[in-house]
């Protein structure tokens, strides 16, 4: 008990710390508190106080943090909990606290740790992190720690690669260890591609690579895109899982935004995917009309189709965001999902939500909203929510 | 005649439609800049009065009704009501605002340069455009963007506070189409990038393993947010997981994640919770058993329960010498010593 509470203070200190405003400097800082509750039926109601913060101390310094507390006991954590300092042109720069490291093609990784990157006037950069995992509240350790670093080149204003290694290490063994490579451009004034892979080291072999040409033709924005990954290749090494055999899987998709109107926006999607020699067609269709310029109120519907894997089905989604009056947004929300397969989980599973938001002072916001479902594990679920903010700067 | 038919409803519908499709702009007719300066020979100054020496700390200097009706110029307004209540756009002053707010800029220096010359950057003005505030592009022709932002990724010398201005970019990396799929695959090479508005906490607000409630419940009432997790997701969970092996292991770890929410809501079989598996998951030789292939397309999935303690589940069946036979896909190699190495030895231990 003693424990949590003097957790609990470590945490609203820090969070204090990195929060409190430098009151002669002109550099911007944000602060926010979000209290949330929501009844989770059927389970107990849940409340939640989140505070956050970010500020540039001064040119060399800047840091970040988000904390929060649940209304269960001992319930707290810590999400980032950040110092960065640098040279006031960028050109080194060094990361140390609890953060989301993403580097190069490895995946995003949570951890207590540090981060240093140098770069050169030449558009070189050096890039070095090591740190141990993050583990929700007193859970268990799930590896022991991990290091690595990515090598980078700017080419040129608009093209970018780099080449990444990362090693995990789980009690004394090597859990995963990758290798990546990483490259985007903008050869052109209306082209965009980009493309990542990452390579096993433990056994061999591509665990996840995507490819993305997406290019800016007026008010067309076509994309298209094809991905392979390897499920037992992501897993850790020294799980039993990761040796059953390769078996990966290929997508191959596109996507087209059109701005059709000046406030219609029509979005179809398609992707084949082959899974072990299964092939099957995912299809998503959606359209959204901005209800003013600005698009403070907009209605969107969307058609989906997962046509691909061995659990199909279709749905429909349909959303609303509406400015009643000043000050008071009103929003709602449907969902409908169909499975080809219902297993006696029921045929059809819609989702609902009806919210209102209020701003009555700057500053202040409060939203309220009911939500009810359908679901597999419940014939039928009421919850309500609930929140009240306070946030200084931006968002 | 019935095509015609179609077509001329069709046609009907969209002029009834034109202002909700915002092909009728419901908004006044921009300012007629135009009409006023190359017609009408009125110099910027006349109305924007002091913008010569403004600096970074000035108001705006946009016109009022006194200005329109001093000097001669409107002196018998034919509306009692303020000029700018039918004349200009509101968006533009907004923006212009806007600018003022967020960016580090001054016209005073700008006016040494251009020697008064407005149109260089106001190109909009020849056009009678609604956006009469210059591009970023229009900036980018004088000023080297190169050292600031290509090599050092800081925004910080035009800009006051990016991250706080709240805008999306445009021109380059623009979060179109399917963002949130594609958002990923970019960020691999240009995490700087990204950080240059975004702060690690929205990263790891989706990321991160100690997210208190992810970013669709706490902005539950904004309904039109992209989110993988976003309305009935509860319920679709698993239909989602089985269409792309893999995908959410590149996020969450396999293991605790899984068995702790369907522990803490009761569907679990240690809380008497049903099974997930259907009928034939599992038999023996002669019988279905569904759960060889469907443990090859991805393994993640049984890891997601099964990993840990429950890997003895397994090796129960599929040890060396077991009733369940070799669990590998024909053709598996490894590098790793089979009665040395985990997670091998598990099954080959004592094996000859």
């Amino acid at each position: 008990m003693r424990r949590a509470l003097l957790r609990r203070a470590s945490l609203l200190t820090g969070a204090l710390a990195f929060g409190t405003p430098a009151s002669a400097s002109a550099d911007p800082y944000r602060l926010r508190v979000d209290s949330v509750g929501y009844t989770q039926s059927p389970q107990s109601p849940v409340g939640l106080i989140v505070l956050q913060g970010d500020d540039k101390a001064n040119q060399y310094v800047d840091g970040e943090a988000l904390v929060w507390a649940g209304s269960q006991s001992g319930n707290a954590d810590v999400l980032t909990a950040l110092v960065r300092l640098h040279d006031p042109h960028n050109y080194g720069e060094l990361r140390l606290g609890r953060q989301l490291l993403t580097v190069g093609a490895l995946r995003p990784i949570h951890v207590d740790g540090a981060d240093a990157r140098l770069r050169a006037p030449t558009g070189t950069s050096v890039e070095v992190f090591s740190g141990v995992p993050v583990q929700p509240q007193f859970a268990y350790r799930a590896w022991d720690w991990v290091t690595g670093g990515r090598v980078g080149q700017i080419v040129g204003q608009n093209t970018t690669f780099g080449m990444s290694y990362l090693q995990q290490r789980d009690d004394g063994r090597v859990s995963i260890e990758e290798a990546g490579l990483d490259f985007a451009s903008a050869p052109a004034s209306w082209l965009d591609v980009a493309a990542h892979g990452a390579y096993d080291l433990v056994d061999p072999g591509l665990a996840e690579a995507t490819v993305s040409l997406a290019s800016r033709l007026g008010d067309l924005r076509p994309e298209v895109y094809a991905t392979q990954r390897s499920p037992s290749r992501l897993i850790p090494a020294t799980s039993l899982f990761s040796a059953l055999g390769d078996t990966p899987s290929q997508t191959v998709g596109t996507a087209v935004m059109w701005r059709m109107f000046p406030r219609l926006d029509v979005l179809p999607m398609v992707a084949a995917r082959s899974t072990d020699g299964d092939l099957g067609l995912d299809g998503t269709f959606r359209v959204t009309l901005r209800l003013d310029d600005r698009g403070d109120g907009a209605i969107t519907g969307e058609l989906r189709r997962q046509g691909s894997g061995p659990d199909r089905w279709s749905g429909f989604r349909g959303a609303l965001r509406v400015p009643v009056v000043a000050r008071v947004h009103a929003s709602t929300e449907l969902e409908l999902v169909a499975p080809d397969d219902p297993r006696g989980r029921g045929s059809l599973w819609p989702w609902g939500l009806v919210a209102l938001r209020w701003a009555p002072i700057e500053h202040w916001e409060v939203a309220a909203a009911v939500e009810a479902a359908s679901t597999p594990t419940a014939t039928r679920e009421v919850n309500a929510l609930g929140r009240l903010s306070w946030a200084w700067g931006a968002r | 005649m019935k095509r015609a038919v179609v077509l001329l409803l069709l046609a009907l519908l969209l002029v009834a439609c034109a202002r909700v499709l915002g092909i009728r702009p419901a908004e006044r007719k921009p300012f007629p800049h135009h009409e006023h300066v190359t017609k009408g020979g009125v110099t910027c100054v006349q109305c924007h009065k002091g913008i010569m020496t403004a600096t970074e700390n000035d108001p705006l200097h946009l016109p009022d009704t006194a200005t329109c009706t001093s000097a001669g110029c409107h002196a018998q307004p034919h509306d009692p009501h303020p000029c700018k209540d039918c004349h200009g756009l509101q968006s533009t002053r907004e923006e212009a605002q806007m600018d003022l707010d967020n960016l580090k800029f001054q016209h005073l220096t700008h006016n040494r340069s251009l020697k008064g010359n407005c149109a260089y950057c106001h190109q909009g003005v020849q056009t009678n455009s609604d956006h009469v505030r210059p591009p970023m592009a229009v900036c980018l022709t004088c000023h080297e963007h190169q050292d600031d932002f290509a090599q050092a990724r800081t925004c910080d010398r035009c800009h006051r506070d990016i991250r706080g201005e709240g805008v999306r970019p445009t021109s380059h990396v623009a979060h179109d189409g399917d963002w949130l799929r594609e958002h990923g695959n970019r960020a691999y090479s240009a995490r700087d990038l990204c950080a240059t508005c975004h702060a690690d906490k929205f990263c790891a607000g989706c990321h991160g393993l100690t997210v208190p409630a992810l970013p669709e419940k706490m902005a539950f009432d904004d309904t039109l947010r992209a989110g993988v997790h976003r309305a009935g997701f509860d319920s679709r969970h698993s239909l989602e997981a089985r269409t792309q092996p893999g995908l959410c292991t590149t996020c969450h770890a396999t293991g605790e994640f899984c068995e702790s929410c369907h522990a803490r809501n009761g569907v679990d079989v240690g809380s008497g919770g049903a099974s997930p598996h259907p009928p034939g998951w599992v038999g023996t030789r002669g019988e279905r058993n569904d759960h060889g292939p469907a443990a090859w397309r991805d393994p993640s999935i049984c890891a997601a329960c099964h990993t840990g303690a429950g890997e003895q589940l397994c090796i129960g069946c599929h040890r060396v010498g077991g009733v369940g036979g070799n669990p590998h896909r024909a053709g598996w190699t490894s590098n790793k010593r089979p009665t040395i190495d985990q997670p091998c030895r598990s099954c080959h231990e004592g094996a000859p």
